[in-house]
């Protein structure tokens, strides 16, 4: 037997024979997935199986987009009281001095010639709250709830006795100068209204600077105040319901009824 | 070791089949499969010559490839008539397959017996 005469045909029979073979496997591979060649009765379940589970995604999705905009509610929600708390917070530094400000207002001047004592300090900031101040500096030191304006002696001057006026215990240097942020025209009113403050400064010839300002600026306090003891209290129905009993208003209000005359 | 070429050109057949990025269009897989059965056919023959050593080349060359294209062919034209040749084909290719391959049974068996004789023979000699 000559190998070399069935050696080769053969071989290329078998290579045709492959190429063919994998061809039509992969044919009838992809004829069996196909769905124009499926039974009725497999398409029919097919269709069922399928519209059930649409359906069921369908709810799904509406499922979902429910809690989508729930949670961008509850979001927004979250948002705005956040926004809410920001703006409290503003709000509450403004007015505990941690902030420095800025707003139309006043500046009093008082030079050292003047006659002026820590009262008549107290007695213009009183006035300029009175008048609707929203917010007061002296020198450089936010005035606040904390805030003291007192008088100190100098034990060390060279003259053995002197007297100067202080600021949260610190020295009050001339000129002393209020900033005060509010309506100009109403701060001034109330200083200079006839019989106030100014004219009875003018009595001791006092003559403080009054100035209105378009913009001025307001420093912050220096050191925020902290607090350890205090607790907020709220009265419990209990506790209100003793206090009314214990205390009937009638006997507080009447015991001038006896003396007022009938 | 003379039996690895064929199957080494099987194996790379296949290979080549399935890379091929050439798809079969769906309406030409009935004919396809028929002219399959024929080359299998064909190769099973070649063997079976090869076994009863009257094999030719030519013979078997023309005969995969008119066998695989008459079959297709025949198919086809059965459809045409509306008579299915398909189905005779099929069986007529199926037949002659498994005579061929109990025909190689057959050979191989003698000759693995002709040759275990043989050294027998040779051991006891």
């Amino acid at each position: 037997m000559d190998k070399a005469r069935w050696h080769i045909p053969i071989t290329v029979v078998l290579l045709c024979l492959g190429i063919m073979l994998s061809l039509q496997f992969q044919a009838q591979t992809r004829v069996a997935s196909d769905l124009t060649f499926q039974r009725t009765e497999t398409l029919i379940a097919m269709v069922r199986s399928l519209s059930e589970k649409r359906q069921k995604l369908a709810l799904e999705i509406t499922d979902l987009g429910n809690q989508l905009r729930s949670q961008m509610e509850s979001s927004r929600d979250e948002k705005k009281l956040l926004e809410s708390i920001y703006a409290e917070r503003e709000k509450m530094r403004i007015v505990n001095g941690t902030t420095a400000l800025k707003g139309p207002g006043l500046t009093i001047t008082i030079e050292e010639h003047m006659p002026i004592i820590y009262t008549d300090l107290l007695n213009i900031i009183n006035e300029l709250w009175n008048a609707g101040a929203e917010a007061i500096s002296l020198n450089e030191y936010r005035i606040t709830s904390h805030s003291t304006i007192s008088v100190a002696e100098d034990a060390y001057h060279e003259d053995g006795y002197s007297i100067f006026m202080t600021v949260n215990h610190e020295k009050l240097e001339y000129p002393i100068i209020i900033k005060t942020i509010g309506n100009p025209n109403n701060l001034e009113k109330g200083l200079t209204l006839p019989g106030g403050i100014m004219d009875n400064l003018a009595l001791f010839n006092a003559y403080p600077e009054i100035e209105k300002v378009e913009a001025l600026e307001l420093p912050a306090i220096e050191k925020p105040t902290s607090y350890y003891f205090m607790k907020e209290y709220k009265p419990t129905e209990k506790d209100k319901e003793k206090t009314t009993k214990t205390t009937t208003p009638q006997e507080i209000i009447n015991p001038l009824k006896n003396i007022a005359p009938r | 070791m003379w039996f690895l070429l064929p199957v080494l050109g099987l194996i790379i057949g296949t290979y080549l089949g399935s890379n091929i990025t050439f798809q079969l269009p769906p309406i030409y897989i009935k004919y396809m499969s028929i002219a399959v059965l024929a080359s299998l056919d064909s190769v099973f023959g070649g063997i079976k010559a090869i076994l009863e050593d009257t094999f030719d080349g030519t013979i078997l060359l023309s005969g995969f490839f008119t066998n695989a294209l008459l079959a297709a062919l025949l198919a086809y034209l059965g459809d045409r008539l509306g008579v299915d040749l398909y189905y005779a084909a099929v069986f007529a290719f199926g037949i002659r397959i498994f005579q061929n391959l109990a025909a190689i049974r057959h050979h191989s068996l003698t000759k693995y017996r002709q040759r275990k004789a043989r050294i027998r023979g040779e051991r006891n000699g």
